[in-house]
């Protein structure tokens, strides 16, 4: 196992120089240089001003070596400054963190609640009422675009009924309770996309279980069905579920910038939005190739998580 | 004596022996009837291809069935209620909101299949031949593909919308970054989907025997394995069309999509927010499209996978 860890590991570094290539290049396939953008509000002696600006970011060095410095300040967590506050952006970007962690996970554990009764709910029941039901509206879910989803959320819930505020964040170490009412309407919209997806998959791996030969023998030995289901075939269709939320609650560290933005959720992914409405451009380059990484290294502890719950799969 | 020409001569021999080959026209036909029945052994298939029918209907038809120009204002009719003149309202500008459905509609499902389409045309082939040929070629493809498939949601998009906004790109030149920055992203998912297959059939006799022959290892990736691998890839691009268009709609609703007046859903519903209150119609006209046009795709996707699948289908 540990020889597996350490070569999965190895095979994150390709991974990593990829997205940091791409990342690099992103910066450099910009029109104009950093160097306008800062000498444009200093005013002052300006060809003496670049030329400071130049040797100062390195801009007068060839491409590839610039590549390397660039990638040695970025292993030192060295992202620079912001274009617009003037803060390190490794500040920033480390205030925003949490508050997309616990919506992610807020979420995830959301659609974990909705999918497991659901999508084994439907298996033991297939081919019913509820079996349609859940199939009708994970559909459903898959289509509905998720921004259109949370503004009707928005318009049920705060402007008609006024239960919930639209927007804003209170963190929860401030005021737990407090932070509830701003965290359900976002978190509900992500829970039940992502529920539809949790859903199909339990359902089509509780059915995969349920038709093996183990579970035959556990009825045939008169054991009661409510007993086969949750002591046996759950446990094993879990695997998959728990995987794929797994994967899911990576991809959604990054892919929340849309809620984000809807509910003025201080995020990572509002903060990359923002910081692209503002052409803050080291900032967008430092937060995608951070996010790029939480998610990389998601990936392989979910990875790993899976081959220790199941230990049939070859260390290959 | 009349002439006889030998192509004639050898149309004579040859009679008897193997039955001409059908017209073109009457072999379209038949594959056709062939797809509707096999089509016909999915409720989700059959449901899916009638509402995408109707769907490039309308995208098709656009030009003659919208009633009014998608960008033309008229601020004596603003955020009118759905009419005789204006079937489904007009928005804060006066524009149809009607027409502005058909015709950004029309944008976007192009703007999918040109995007899913370059996936496909780069994706594919390079999994093929990289799963075909394995050892090194295998190892370095597959790292390049999970760097790519290491961009968490947006942020590839995010990326090159923000590289196209600096450059003051607009318009059709938006659209292709787009389509080429969307083709990319899809790109890994198919390269490593078509790899999989791959390495199973390339196992199989066929390929031994072509190879005993003396094709090119190109000539036989390309020209055999991937005719044989083509389901799961069909099925993935169905289903793919439906999360492209959720993208570009949810590029559009941050505004990073064209810019106004185009015609486009995601900013359509994101300019509505503004009179939620007062007209929630507004809104919900354009998400409903989205809604409808995924749900389409999803639903069509997925009756395929059954169809094409057997063993799937069962469960």
């Amino acid at each position: 196992m540990l020889a597996y860890i350490l070569r999965r590991i190895a095979q994150l570094v390709p991974v990593v120089l990829v997205l940091t290539v791409v990342v690099f290049c992103f910066v450099e396939a910009l029109p104009g240089s950093i160097v306008d953008t800062l000498v444009g509000t200093e005013g002052g002696d300006i060809e003496e001003a670049r030329a400071i600006l130049r040797k100062e970011y390195g801009l007068d060095r060839p491409i590839h070596e610039r590549y390397a410095l660039w990638l040695v300040r970025v292993a030192e967590f060295d992202f620079g400054k912001s274009l617009v506050t003037r803060r390190p952006i490794s500040t920033e970007l480390l205030s925003r963190i949490p508050a997309t962690i616990y919506l992610a996970a807020v979420g995830i554990s959301l659609s974990m609640l909705i999918a497991v009764p659901l999508g084994t709910f439907a298996a033991v029941r297939r081919n019913t009422g509820v079996d349609y039901g859940a199939q009708v509206t994970s559909l459903a879910g898959i289509s509905i675009p998720e921004f259109w989803f949370a503004i009707l959320c928005v318009l049920l819930f705060s402007l008609y009924l006024g239960w919930l505020p639209s927007s804003g964040y209170v963190s929860p170490f401030d005021d737990f309770w407090g932070s509830l009412k701003f965290l359900i309407l976002p978190a509900a919209a992500i829970g039940f996309r992502q529920a539809a997806f949790t859903t199909r998959l339990t359902r089509s791996s509780m059915l995969d279980e349920l038709s093996k030969e183990y579970v035959d023998t556990a009825r045939a030995m008169g054991l009661p069905e409510r007993r086969v289901i949750f002591r046996y075939t759950l446990r094993n269709a879990m695997i998959p579920t728990i995987t794929i939320s797994g994967l899911q609650l990576a991809n959604l560290l990054g892919g929340t910038v849309v809620l984000e933005s809807i509910f003025a959720w201080p995020g990572i992914g509002r903060a990359i939005f923002e910081a692209i409405l503002q052409r803050d451009y080291p900032l967008i380059q430092a937060g995608v190739l951070v996010l790029g990484i939480i998610v990389v290294l998601m990936n392989l502890l979910v990875d790993l998580t899976y081959r220790l719950l199941n230990p049939r799969v070859k260390l290959a | 004596m009349a002439e006889l020409d030998a192509g004639k001569l050898v149309d004579i021999a040859d009679e008897g022996r193997v039955p001409p080959a059908p017209p073109f026209f009457k072999r379209l036909m038949a594959a056709l009837s062939n797809a509707l029945y096999e089509l016909r052994k999915s409720r989700t298939a059959t449901i899916g291809a009638v509402m995408l029918v109707l769907l490039f209907g309308a995208c098709i038809a656009t030009p003659w069935i919208a009633t009014h120009d998608p960008t033309k204002q008229n601020y004596r009719a603003r955020l009118a209620p759905p009419s005789e003149q204006h079937l489904l309202g007009t928005d804060r500008m006066g524009r149809d909101i009607y027409s502005r459905l058909l015709h950004g509609g029309r944008r976007l499902v192009t703007i999918a299949i040109l995007a899913v389409g370059l996936s496909m045309l780069v994706g594919v082939p390079f999994g093929v031949l990289v799963g075909y040929w394995g050892g090194m070629a295998d190892t370095l493809g597959m790292r390049l593909v999970d760097g790519l498939l290491a961009f968490p949601g947006l942020l590839l998009y995010l990326l090159f919308v923000t590289v196209a906004q600096a450059w003051k790109l607009e318009g059709i030149t938006m659209d292709i970054v787009l389509i080429a920055a969307l083709g990319l992203a899809g790109m890994p998912e198919k390269a490593r989907l078509a790899r999989g297959s791959v390495l199973a059939e390339k196992q199989k006799e066929y390929v031994e025997a072509s190879r005993a022959i003396g094709d090119s290892s190109v000539r036989i990736a390309l020209g055999q394995v991937l005719p044989n691998i083509v389901s799961p890839l069909i099925v993935t691009a169905t289903v793919r069309l439906g999360t492209v268009i959720l993208i570009v709609a949810a590029l559009s609703f941050l505004g990073l999509g064209t810019p106004p007046p185009t015609p486009d859903w995601g900013a359509d519903l994101s300019a509505a927010r503004d009179y939620m209150e007062t007209h929630p119609l507004m809104a919900a006209f354009p998400g409903l499209a989205i809604c409808y046009t995924v749900l389409a795709f999803n639903l069509f996707g997925d009756g395929l996978r059954d169809i094409l699948d057997p063993r799937l289908a069962e469960r």
